[in-house]
């Protein structure tokens, strides 16, 4: 089959570009020197990683903690939008398909810095919360469009086939619409926890004292040199993401059931 | 199965921001390694007083935080263009200064070029330097000490500026034999003319990776700090290199210790900045950093010697607030990294 | 029937979540662009269009063509790129773990990533090491316009390939076979039932990384030059270094409102050519 071919080839290109800066950290994280050129193996960094890094995990922590949360709920709160704009009319369904695209629209140093403004003028104190509202603010978008294109081509009947044998609400819902969704969910799951895992500069604006992210303490240390402790938490976050995809199918059975 | 996960993962978000006991506390917002972890560890055991640490690498950023509304800081270390700034805004708190007794150690060649906090109400020197150029002299053999470095075509494509308007604005502005702080269209254009024919030999204008493009052999000529080129480089490099103030349009800079305004520690920061200035202290940071003393007695006991000295800074320009001539420099500037 | 109440219950926290924290935000620049700058930064509340003037600058407009031809140059490669790699995904047997196996390199940090690509495509670089070692001429591979591109394209793929994947799992496979069979060769299969099929995903990638593309000030400060400047960087130095933040806020709001143009543009021509939603 000529054409799948040629989409595993682009595949294969695909994956050793990404993969390529990725290498070179591997690599870097087994240097025993701190420049480009190799100094001898060492396992130095990971044990300073282990050993002497407590601030480096605490804002690894958060971000992870971030990311998880605000992923999870930006993906249901796009879901149902999604949901509710393909399928039903209401009041206000022209408002709110102009406004769930804006999001992607706004330069983020402008969008940090209006979030800070806006959490100033009510009062509201910044600290790993107003991340967490911030980051499900901008992910929110993103799962809306991918969970709305899977839904252009879903087929209805089976919706309606549903209702006609006395399903629920809620079961049509969750027996019938979300599994057939689960790809387009899945997707604006990753794609949330991506975007919300780097984020830096909005970040930047809305976090509160302490409340330091690791795109944040990394940011901070360029000028003195990213330490190559840095490498070593890379392959640490590499081999576990890579372990977590192993048991891929497990976790697929656990979101649907 | 999933609401419940949603539930917990978001009372774990509460919990995580929540508030915290009431422990004896100081928030530090600071350049990226500016201070040794050592002296921050011998501060909280000494008073049992945590200190939470944030960073920032411009002052611009530390600045547009905060005047944007991000307070819960104590202290802050701007430099002192943007520290007078603050404190004409009213955004910094008064210093009571019989709290802080070690403040005869301080230096009064440095102290006296606040100009516009002569008393040290509001503004306390934390650290003093100056922007330099870094030549690897294994490859560049002779050269002149100053910018005119940045009109060698031998040299094209090899060397950075900071990307930074005030820096090179002000020392573009000084050779051209104008005042830095000029808002002259005439003034400008000719600063203009300089730093464009500096620009036909450089690579880029960096601001952070100059120190590691110098050292991994990317970059042969930096504009840059000392602390930051320094921080990359092995024993063996730094034989290779030479770090000079250029002879005209040197630029210094004085890095202040202020209180912001609506601490809620201030107790805490004022015995934070008392400690700082303890001789056997600070000799700690000036160590660590390599840079000349604010502090006498600490200049005494150190054991590193800085590359340059603050006999050396004489000539040295310390950067104002450019108030309304801002705007039409930032113009120019931009207009630069256009071309 | 489907209870349309439904619908008010579905919308209620999207909709509630946006207006409170991103119309807001939104409100708040568009009234700074109009108000009166600070001399420290801030703003001061009398009315004015000074920020608006912007588009005076003599380089803004070079700035504005560097971003466009970069940003469509970008989402072009990107989504290129990205429909046979989500193709292969989506009629793949693994397809869960290679969308992972795509994934993972973007958990790692945006900057290091960055910088790794930094150490590749240098002046002293593996890529220009190689090139001497071969006896070719050293490039200039960095700094450049064409770093800003490809490092672009590196940052966005993510961006385009999930909901392409999204889009193209649900396509049935067996109408290409049938096309076949009714006598249209491979290409012609494909272009006319394969590629229509898929176009709100397409359109989606395209939105996913022609808008932030237009946005993005990270890349371009640390892999551009002199040819790369972006809006962006405009922006950004406008914020922090000018300390303008009528004129900061005047630039987002004129970018905001072309993308949103550009937006209903593009949902028109969808709408038109596939007549309407169901």
């Amino acid at each position: 089959m000529n054409k799948k071919k040629f989409s595993m080839n682009i595949f294969i290109l695909t994956l050793v570009f990404l993969y390529l800066p990725l290498v070179v950290l591997i690599v870097q994280s087994f240097n025993s020197g701190k420049g480009v050129s190799w100094d001898g193996f060492s396992l130095k960094w990971y044990d300073e990683l282990f050993n002497h890094s407590a601030r480096l995990w605490t804002s690894f922590k958060y971000s992870i903690l971030i990311a998880v949360t605000s992923s999870i709920i930006s993906t249901a709160i796009g879901t149902l939008g999604a949901i509710s704009l393909q399928w039903y009319s209401f009041k206000h369904k022209k408002y709110l398909q102009v406004i769930s695209y804006l999001p992607l629209v706004l330069p983020d140093i402008i969008m940090g810095v209006s979030l800070l403004i806006l959490f100033t003028s009510i009062k509201f104190k910044l600290g790993l919360f107003s991340i967490f509202l911030a980051h499900t603010t901008f992910n929110i978008p993103f799962v809306l469009f991918i969970v709305l294109s899977r839904l252009h081509d879903f087929d209805y009947s089976i919706v309606e086939a549903a209702y006609d044998l006395g399903a629920t609400e809620k079961e049509t819902l969750t027996k019938v619409v979300l599994p057939n969704l689960m790809p387009g969910i899945i997707s604006g799951l990753l794609m949330s926890i991506t975007l919300s895992l780097d984020d830096f500069v909005i970040t930047f604006f809305v976090a509160g004292p302490g409340s330091s992210t690791l795109p944040l303490h990394i940011y901070s240390m360029i000028k003195f040199g990213v330490s190559p402790v840095i490498n070593a938490l890379s392959v640490i976050l590499i081999a576990g993401t890579i372990a977590l995809a192993m048991s891929t199918k497990k976790i697929q059975k656990y979101m649907v059931s | 199965m999933k609401k419940s996960i949603i539930f917990i993962l978001m009372l774990l978000t509460l919990i995580g921001c929540g508030k915290k006991e009431d422990k004896d506390e100081l928030y530090l917002f600071n350049w990226s390694d500016y201070i040794p972890d050592e002296v921050i560890i011998d501060f909280e055991d000494e008073t049992g007083i945590k200190v939470i640490a944030d960073y920032y690498s411009s002052n611009e950023e530390m600045y547009a935080k905060i005047k944007a509304g991000g307070d819960g800081y104590d202290i802050t270390v701007p430099s002192t263009d943007y520290a007078e700034i603050m404190m004409k805004q009213g955004m910094l708190e008064k210093i009571d200064r019989s709290k802080i007794s070690n403040l005869k150690e301080l230096n009064k060649d440095i102290g006296s070029k606040i100009s516009f906090d002569k008393d040290h109400d509001y503004v306390i020197p934390y650290s003093v330097g100056a922007t330099g150029i870094a030549v690897n002299t294994k490859y560049v053999k002779d050269f002149d000490r100053s910018f005119d470095i940045y009109n060698r075509k031998d040299l094209k494509g090899k060397m950075t500026l900071l990307d930074d308007m005030r820096e090179v604005m002000s020392s573009a502005l000084t050779i051209a034999g104008h005042s830095p702080e000029s808002s002259d269209p005439q003034d400008l254009e000719d600063a203009k003319e300089i730093i464009l024919k500096w620009k036909e030999n450089i690579l880029k204008f960096d601001s952070e990776s100059f120190g590691k493009g110098f050292s991994n052999g990317e970059y042969l000529v930096v504009h840059g700090y000392y602390e930051n080129i320094v921080a990359h480089m092995t024993d063996e490099q730094a034989d290779n290199m030479v770090f000079f103030i250029p002879e005209e349009g040197a630029q210094m800079y004085i890095d202040s210790m202020v209180i912001l305004k609506g601490s809620k520690n201030i107790e805490n920061a004022h015995k934070f900045i008392n400690y700082i200035y303890r001789p056997e202290v600070y000799v700690k940071i000036i160590d660590y950093l390599e840079t000349p003393s604010v502090n006498i007695g600490a200049n005494k006991l150190r054991e590193t010697t800085p590359v340059y000295d603050i006999k050396d800074l004489k000539d040295a320009y310390l950067m104002k607030d450019l108030g309304e001539a801002l705007a039409p420099q930032s113009e120019v500037w931009n207009e630069i990294l256009t071309q | 029937m489907k209870n349309q109440r439904n619908g008010l219950v579905y919308s209620a926290p999207i909709t509630l979540w946006l207006t409170l924290l991103f119309v807001a935000p939104t409100l708040i620049v568009i009234i700074y662009s109009f108000l009166k700058k600070g001399i420290y930064g801030g703003v001061e509340w009398i009315f004015s269009i000074d920020g608006y003037n912007f588009f005076k600058s003599s380089y803004f407009l070079k700035v504005v063509w560097n971003t466009v031809e970069i940003s469509v140059v970008v989402t072009f490669l990107t989504v290129l790129i990205a429909i046979p790699v989500a193709l292969y995904i989506a009629t793949s047997k693994y397809k869960n773990f290679l969308l992972f196996l795509i994934i993972i390199p973007f958990w790692t940090n945006f900057l290091i990533r960055i910088y790794s690509w930094i150490s590749l495509l240098g002046n002293n670089g593996l890529l220009n090491n190689l090139l001497i070692k071969f006896g070719l001429e050293p490039h200039q591979f960095i700094y450049n316009k064409f770093a800003v591109i490809l490092v672009s394209i590196y940052a966005y793929l993510p961006y385009a390939i999930l909901p392409l994947y999204s889009a193209i799992e649900k396509f049935d496979f067996a109408i290409i076979d049938a096309a076949r069979d009714l006598g249209a060769s491979k290409m012609k299969a494909y272009m006319k039932t394969f590629l229509p099929n898929i176009k709100p995903g397409i359109i989606t990638a395209t939105l996913f990384t022609f808008i932030p593309a237009l946005g993005s000030y990270a890349i371009p400060k640390l892999v551009g030059g002199n040819d790369s400047q972006m809006l962006g960087n405009v922006i950004a130095r406008e914020l922090t270094i000018t300390r303008d933040w009528p004129k900061a806020a005047a630039i987002s709001t004129i970018l905001t409102i072309i993308t949103v143009i550009f937006i209903i543009v593009l949902s028109k021509y969808d709408k038109d050519h596939k007549g309407g939603k169901v």
